[in-house]
């Protein structure tokens, strides 16, 4: 089917503006043929993937506009079902107050080199301790064929290599998520517009979080975080954060401020797409309703709010 | 209440809160048991140095790190918890089942429990790096976190130990209330056991923890380990004189301890075939597990079933079980197993991190290590000082005829009394 045809096929909602998409000709004008000669090696394993929820099912059957409900929203129950959980009613301290958005993010694994730009941007931005071990982002080398986290490398040293796919990871900001129902002081909490977010000033330090986090998400600052004095970021808390759990916001700090994220920004070859999904002409919406998406341990029945394309 | 001498002719006795407490005992006591005491205080001042380091540095100074994000006191917490409950299984057999054989033990064994469960909760608090913040636990509980609900039993259990302790003692509220003592303990041990083991089953997040058999394994593997400490520590205030105990009770014990060892054993072999069993086989639970079994933790991990096997086979022997030698064997051999088993347990939720990382074996620093033994060496030395302070033998005349006891006669025929319920 052209891609016109398929276009005409699709209700009003589902056709996603040009340029939008991360169809494979726009993708590969704007990254060069060295992301594209990885995207080619990790197509096979995209394919493999499983399946979207029935919400993203229904979006894919284009072809058959008189589907009952065509015409709402189909993300409808994804941000009906993005709920705050444990929030004491303010925003965490740190943050502006929430607004009207219910933000995610979409990362193109076929766009991916594994260049590692975002972690360190993340870093920079988050004041991460430089001596602290960890990263909120874990960039995973996976092996063809496969998505096998088991079979992995998280340490690789050479990105980009074309035998290889990348899978960024990090905090999900999930709809039910595992930490936050495990925290035993409510010390973290699931804010109206789906972050996840820790109060530094009330975690106790038992690290259930990270026992109950499927994806290695959460990081203990067993040393405090040491920035450089020159490379502060002074919207960010630093010292408050010693001792205790901490991992990614999705910069709650810039993107409550009309911002993207520090990686969504970062990235130099457009994989991530942030935004929110109240919003039908976010990248993320679009996607959402356009694209076939998957999500990491979807069995889990976490509801992630970061979708993988591919 | 104030402590007042009371008319007796043994010198040293102070009656407070209506117990007779023996400091005289103390006086009299040998250069061996003061050594053994100076011992205990060296290790648990260290202990508290050890947790000051923690307090001033934070969590730099623990080998614990995100990939292994529990570790020594997490399975210190399991084993204690779980050896605590030997302790209240022999206690209310006597009065559920009227395991009358076992009544001599009853101070002995819910002093321990608590004891345990005490240094059990103390090993929690002294990892938790902020834990000045833990009033929060009080403020603002989470319902949805485990942590909460066996938190929470751990301090409920430890001071309804200690009530019964002083129930016992006292003889307040007579053969009642010490009855009762027990419908509301044993309900709170099972809940105990069964929220410790949630904190590992309840996880989505570790596979080889996610299971539904983790809280009757627990339970096994928490009567058999508590009625084997028991065992030891009966024999050694035998043998120091504190306790007063027929050898049939140790038989009854013994027996009791072997049957437990079996279902203990067996939960353990039906949770490794679900793993491996064909059909069943998941590629990331096998991975996990063959760590245990063939990787690096297996030194760890094979010792649990082959001292398991070899300790119930010590008990199972119909001419040598008697002999006070095998029944001792077997409870170390099985306490060490259970300890084993803990430690090798808490891996399994970290050797294989969430994202498929393999980590490195944990194990504990000098300051982690240090705390360990401290808050153990706590324990026993109050153990220690209540076997010559506090009257840990119960009254003979409650349940015993007027006649003299031998208390070495051998039972005519090793029999498993009728008493003996699990």
């Amino acid at each position: 089917m052209s891609q016109d045809k398929e276009r005409e096929a699709r209700p009003e909602w589902a056709t996603a503006p040009d340029g939008t998409t991360f169809s494979r000709r726009h993708f590969l004008q704007s990254i060069g043929v060295a992301a594209g000669v990885v995207a080619a090696g990790v197509v096979p394993a995209i394919l493999t993937a499983p399946s979207a929820s029935a919400e993203e099912a229904t979006v894919t059957s284009g072809e058959a506009p008189a589907v009952a409900g065509a015409t709402e929203d189909p993300l409808a129950s994804i941000i009906a079902n993005d709920r705050p959980v444990n929030y004491p009613g303010k925003p965490v301290y740190y943050a502006d107050p929430a607004g009207k958005q219910k933000w995610a993010m979409v990362i193109d694994v076929k766009a991916c080199v594994g260049c590692r730009k975002c972690v360190y941007a993340c870093v920079e931005e988050n004041n991460i301790g430089r001596t602290s071990g960890f990263t909120f982002i874990q960039v995973l080398e996976m092996e063809p064929g496969k998505i096998e986290l088991e079979s992995a490398k998280l340490d690789y040293e050479e990105a980009g290599r074309p035998d290889k796919w990348y899978f960024p990871v990090q905090c999900m900001h999930c709809a039910d998520p595992p930490c936050v129902y495990g925290c035993p002081v409510q010390a973290t909490w699931k804010e109206p517009d789906g972050i996840v977010v820790i109060d530094y000033n009330k975690c106790i330090g038992c690290r259930n979080c990270m026992i109950t986090c499927p994806y290695g998400a959460r990081h203990f600052n067993w040393v405090r975080p040491e920035v450089p004095a020159a490379e502060v970021n002074p919207k960010v808390p630093l010292a408050e954060k010693a001792w205790t759990a901490e991992k990614c916001t999705f910069c709650i700090q810039r993107t409550r401020n009309g911002q993207t994220t520090a990686c969504t920004e970062a990235c130099p070859t457009g994989a991530r797409k942030f935004g929110d999904l109240n919003d039908p002409n976010s990248d993320v919406a679009i996607l959402l309703k356009t694209r076939r998406v998957w999500r990491l341990k979807e069995e889990y029945s976490t509801e992630p709010m970061i979708w993988y394309v591919g | 209440m104030t402590m007042t001498d009371v008319t007796t002719s043994q010198p040293g006795i102070k009656r407070f809160i209506g117990i007779d407490w023996n400091f005289g005992a103390l006086k009299t006591a040998g250069p061996q048991y003061w050594k053994f005491v100076w011992l205990l205080i060296t290790l648990t001042a260290l202990g508290v140095m050890a947790w000051a380091v923690v307090l001033t540095t934070g969590g730099n100074a623990m080998a614990q790190r995100d990939n292994f994000t529990w570790g020594m006191w997490f399975a210190d917490y399991m084993f204690y918890v779980g050896l605590a409950a030997g302790g209240l299984v022999v206690y209310a057999s006597v009065h559920l089942f009227g395991a009358e054989q076992f009544r001599p033990l009853a101070r002995l064994a819910v002093l321990q429990a608590g004891l345990l469960t005490m240094i059990a909760i103390l090993g929690d608090l002294t990892d938790l790096v902020r834990v000045w913040r833990i009033f929060w636990f009080a403020l603002s509980p989470n319902l949805s976190a485990i942590f909460v609900y066996t938190g929470s039993a751990a301090g409920f259990y430890m001071v309804l130990c200690f009530v019964d302790l002083w129930v016992l003692i006292t003889g307040v509220g007579g053969e009642k209330l010490a009855f009762r003592m027990t419908l509301i303990a044993l309900p709170v041990a099972i809940y105990l056991h069964t929220t410790t083991a949630w904190v590992l089953a309840l996880n989505k997040s570790r596979e080889l923890w996610n299971s539904a058999v983790m809280v009757p394994i627990f339970l096994t593997s928490a009567v058999a380990s508590g009625v084997a400490l028991l065992l030891i520590s009966a024999y050694i205030m035998k043998r120091f004189g504190v306790l007063k105990l027929k050898k049939s009770m140790f038989r009854s014990l013994s027996t009791l301890l072997a049957t437990v060892i079996i279902i203990d054993l067996f939960l353990l072999v039906v949770e490794i075939a679900t793993v491996y069993w064909p059909t069943a086989a998941k590629a990331g639970h096998t991975l996990r597990f063959s760590n245990f079994i063939s990787g690096p933790y297996a030194g760890m991990f094979l010792p649990v079933l082959i001292l398991g096997i070899i300790a119930f086979a010590l008990l199972a022997g119909r001419k040598t079980r008697h002999l006070p030698a095998v029944q001792i064997t077997a409870s170390i051999l099985y306490v060490v197993a259970i300890f084993l088993k803990r430690y090798t347990l808490m891996s399994m939720g970290f050797a294989i991190g969430p994202l498929g990382q393999s980590q490195a074996p944990y194990f504990p620093s000098l300051v982690e290590a240090l705390i360990a033994i401290g808050l153990l060496a706590m324990g026993l030395l109050f153990l220690t000082l209540a076997a010559k302070v506090l009257p840990l033998q119960m009254p003979e005349e409650e349940h015993e005829e007027a006649v003299a006891i031998d208390y070495d006669a051998e039972p005519a025929e090793p029999v498993l009394e009728p008493g003996v319920a699990l």
